[in-house]
């Protein structure tokens, strides 16, 4: 009797293994209740739709995109993950991601159905290599009581730099602390530089900081910190980034992307009633920055078609369910199309100019020249060096940052 | 006879066998490897890269833009980029040497022929490929083996600024936290030793700091630090502590001496239970008063811990990490570690990484090498 026990358990664990679905794993970083409530929907909407796959998310927390190569390095890499733009690079030079052409060929998945810059800013050397999960773009945020209190117009749509920084310095004269949260960081830099006309690199790859359009812009973005004493770090107006400074009402102004939406509506109701959104000031153009995140399949995973399949889902259905859940952008056309939310729109409108966060360099390797970057930008701040000197710097060392 | 102690020592290395094996996997192979690794450009995200599967036909499918059963007519119009086949459809990273190899020895003919019959539908590790289309030198296609640079990692650092600035910043740090952090420890020893009410309560105190994460520990002072936080309101000052790139060194300083300086307090307590009461009498009988006993006699009798905590705490500042990952932003402000952990995670340069890492070992090695000598260990 045992035995025949025996022989019917290892028939039914050997079954069990043949016909158990292929399980796939997936990783990003955990986002807010909202966002993993969204990932969460679209994982078990999937699911019920595949028998034969099992799709597990498994969210990184921490440091991730270090969590991540340490793990494709040994191998046990998810299958399916999130690759920043900002380090997309990095890992198409190593060969981490699996080159999407011939899925995207064999099922005539449709590219053109996404924003052609967020399809570009996951190419690298012609190959496709991850489809945009969503994306975020800069938008300025205004808190209209400080600014009627203060008997100041609101900031509009047509707003240059010019014209904004008179209207904090007047909030500056009628009391008002913080006027404007500046982030002593490259990203939140690069709106003011290309709009003055400039670039962080030209189209040799080589740093172009110090061009005349380019440093008028880094000038500004100093200014507004040290000579017209209308900027600040949120840190100083006791938060941990400008939404946190927003909400407590420290700051009149923030330059921020639809990420703290959601945040204000659940932490600080109060004043995301009365917050008006408009784009980002110009000056001899439009700009903003583009946030994008991919969707990429690992190279050694054992799975790939399983993958592909799963990653279709998530850019198409899963994308609607996101866009609806999460209050993210979609970077499929046809869904940005029916998302009617009007908050929203504004940040739609900047993907026609914005740049995404991505510094095109021969090596791919952009984080170091990132921090060297961000620390001559915070000592500018500090007034501990003048922005020549800083230029000098920045063009002496540059080769050596991105080797 | 001898038999019977060469049997003895067998028993004995066997039950040591499980600390002796763990010891030497996650201890000494890892020093010994980032000992080798600190000559190279070790870069972690190739090792894996000739065990990869993939499927040629698929690879050359998309890379001529032909169906193999198409191939056979337009043999003679095929576009063929070796180099950008093997590099980004085959996925493998090459570096000069290597890319020379290719070029000369990888047998493409063989490759298309085997495309247009039809025999290449199937998953294939790379290295398994490389050996089969490589008419010589398929052996160097099998394992991952950073390129050997000799002393180029360490004159690159020489030349880095932010070394220099991380590794200043860390004796600094070293320089202002270690006496502090003894003679406060000796101090809250001497008065927990001491015989007054709710001792025990006091050594609590001192103690918990040493046992709280410090991640908690962080988070809290960072709100200590903020700009309306409890230090700016207590003295009237508008200093942004943690971001001023002049005060945030210090202000990590202040927490982490704070934090240990209660650790330590627990080896000078066990240190004063071994003075003899006697020789605190005998002082007290010439009339010594109680700095004089304290200066005098107990801090002399305290050298061997004075000399332990010195040379612990020493290495805990050198290699000081946490506090910095969590609440410092500028690089300025960087601890050597840190700026270890950087290079080696963030800036995928673990071979670079290995030998600040190994420079710093040196250092430290140095240093306590120093205090040995100089504060003599008689005991």
């Amino acid at each position: 009797m045992r035995r025949v026990i025996l022989v019917l358990s290892i028939i039914f664990i050997v079954s069990l293994a043949f016909c158990a679905p292929v399980k796939l794993t997936m990783s990003g970083w955990p986002g807010n209740p909202d966002e993993e409530a969204a990932i969460t929907a679209g994982v078990e909407a999937f699911n019920a739709k595949h028998s034969e796959i099992q799709l597990v998310w498994e969210p990184i927390p921490g440091d991730y995109f270090s969590t991540l190569k340490t793990r494709l390095s040994g191998g046990t890499g998810p299958d399916i993950f999130y690759v920043d733009v900002f380090v997309f690079e990095e890992l198409a030079t190593n060969n981490s991601m699996l080159a999407l052409d011939t899925y995207i060929k064999k099922d005539g998945f449709k590219l053109s159905d996404y924003y052609t810059s967020l399809v570009e800013a996951f190419q690298y050397r012609n190959r496709t290599y991850g489809i945009a999960k969503d994306f975020s773009t800069l938008a300025l945020y205004f808190n209209k009581s400080i600014f009627d209190k203060c008997g100041v117009a609101y900031p509009t749509n047509d707003e240059t730099w010019d014209s904004l920084l008179v209207k904090l310095q007047e909030l500056k004269k009628k009391g008002v602390e913080y006027p404007i949260i500046v982030n002593p960081e490259l990203t939140r830099m690069i709106p003011f530089i290309n709009s003055f006309g400039g670039s962080v690199v030209d189209s040799n790859m080589k740093v172009s900081l110090s061009q005349p359009n380019s440093k008028k812009g880094f000038q500004f973005y100093i200014d507004l910190v040290t000579k017209y004493k209308v900027g600040y770090e949120s840190s100083a107006a006791g938060a941990g980034w400008e939404g946190e400074a927003f909400g407590k009402e420290n700051a009149a102004v923030i330059m921020s992307g639809p990420w703290c939406l959601g945040f204000l509506k659940g932490s600080y109701p109060n004043v995301y009633n009365k917050m008006g959104i408009v784009e980002m000031p110009k000056n001899v153009k439009k700009s903003t920055m583009v946030y994008t995140v991919c969707w990429a399949i690992n190279r050694q995973s054992s799975n790939k078609d399983a993958a592909w399949e799963a990653m279709k889902f998530l850019v198409t259905e899963g994308q609607q369910i996101f866009v609806e859940k999460a209050g993210v952008l979609g970077s499929n056309k046809n869904i940005a199309a029916k998302d009617t939310d009007p908050v929203k729109q504004v940040f739609y409108k900047g993907a026609d100019y914005a740049t995404p966060w991505k510094i095109a360099t021969p090596t791919g390797l952009f984080s170091k020249a990132n921090d060297q970057i961000n620390s001559r930008i915070k000592d500018l701040f500090y007034n501990k060096i003048t922005l020549d000197e800083a230029l000098k710097q920045i063009n002496e060392n540059y080769d050596s940052w991105i080797k | 006879m001898k038999k019977r102690v060469v049997q003895e020592a067998m028993v004995g290395y066997l039950f040591a066998a499980p600390i002796i094996i763990s010891i030497c996997i996650f201890t000494l192979y890892p020093i010994l490897s980032a000992f080798i690794y600190s000559f190279t450009d070790f870069n972690p995200l190739e090792i894996k890269k000739f065990d990869i599967k993939f499927n040629p036909q698929e690879a050359l499918e998309i890379n001529t833009g032909f169906l193999p059963s198409e191939l056979t007519e337009k043999e003679s119009s095929i576009d063929f980029d070796l180099m950008n086949f093997i590099e980004l459809d085959v996925g493998l990273k090459l570096d000069e040497e290597k890319s020379v190899l290719v070029q000369k020895y990888f047998d493409s003919v063989r490759l298309l022929k085997d495309f247009s019959d039809g025999k290449l539908d199937k998953e294939i590790a790379i290295k398994d490929f490389m050996g089969t289309y490589m008419t010589k030198y398929g052996d160097q296609f099998r394992k991952y083996k950073p390129k050997f640079l000799w002393f180029d990692n360490f004159v690159e650092l020489l030349k880095d600024q932010y070394f220099w600035i991380s590794l200043g910043n860390a004796f600094f740090f070293s320089l202002i936290v270690v006496p502090i952090q003894t003679l406060l420890a000796v101090i809250l020893a001497v008065a927990a030793n001491s015989k007054i009410k709710g001792v025990k309560f006091y050594k609590a105190v001192f103690f918990i700091p040493s046992i709280t994460s410090s991640a908690a520990i962080s988070m809290i002072f960072w709100m200590i630090y903020s700009k309306p936080g409890v230090i700016n309101r207590l003295f009237g000052t508008s200093i942004d502590w943690l971001n001023e790139p002049n005060t945030a060194l210090p202000a990590i300083m202040l927490m982490n001496i704070w934090t240990t300086a209660g650790y330590f307090m627990v080896t000078f307590l066990a240190g004063l239970q071994d003075i003899p009461d006697s020789i605190y009498e005998a002082a007290e009988i010439d009339g010594a008063s109680g700095l004089t006993t304290f200066w005098k006699i107990t801090m002399p009798l305290l050298r061997p811990q004075i000399l332990f905590v010195a040379i612990t705490g020493t290495i805990g500042c050198m290699q000081v990490f946490d506090q910095i990952y969590f609440l410092i932003k500028n690089i300025r402000n960087i601890t050597i570690s840190f700026f270890i952990y950087k290079n080696a995670f963030e800036y995928g340069k673990m071979g670079y990484a290995s030998a600040v890492a190994l420079v710093l070992f040196l250092i430290i090695l140095a240093i306590t090498a120093v205090q040995r000598k100089y504060i003599k260990d008689e005991y």
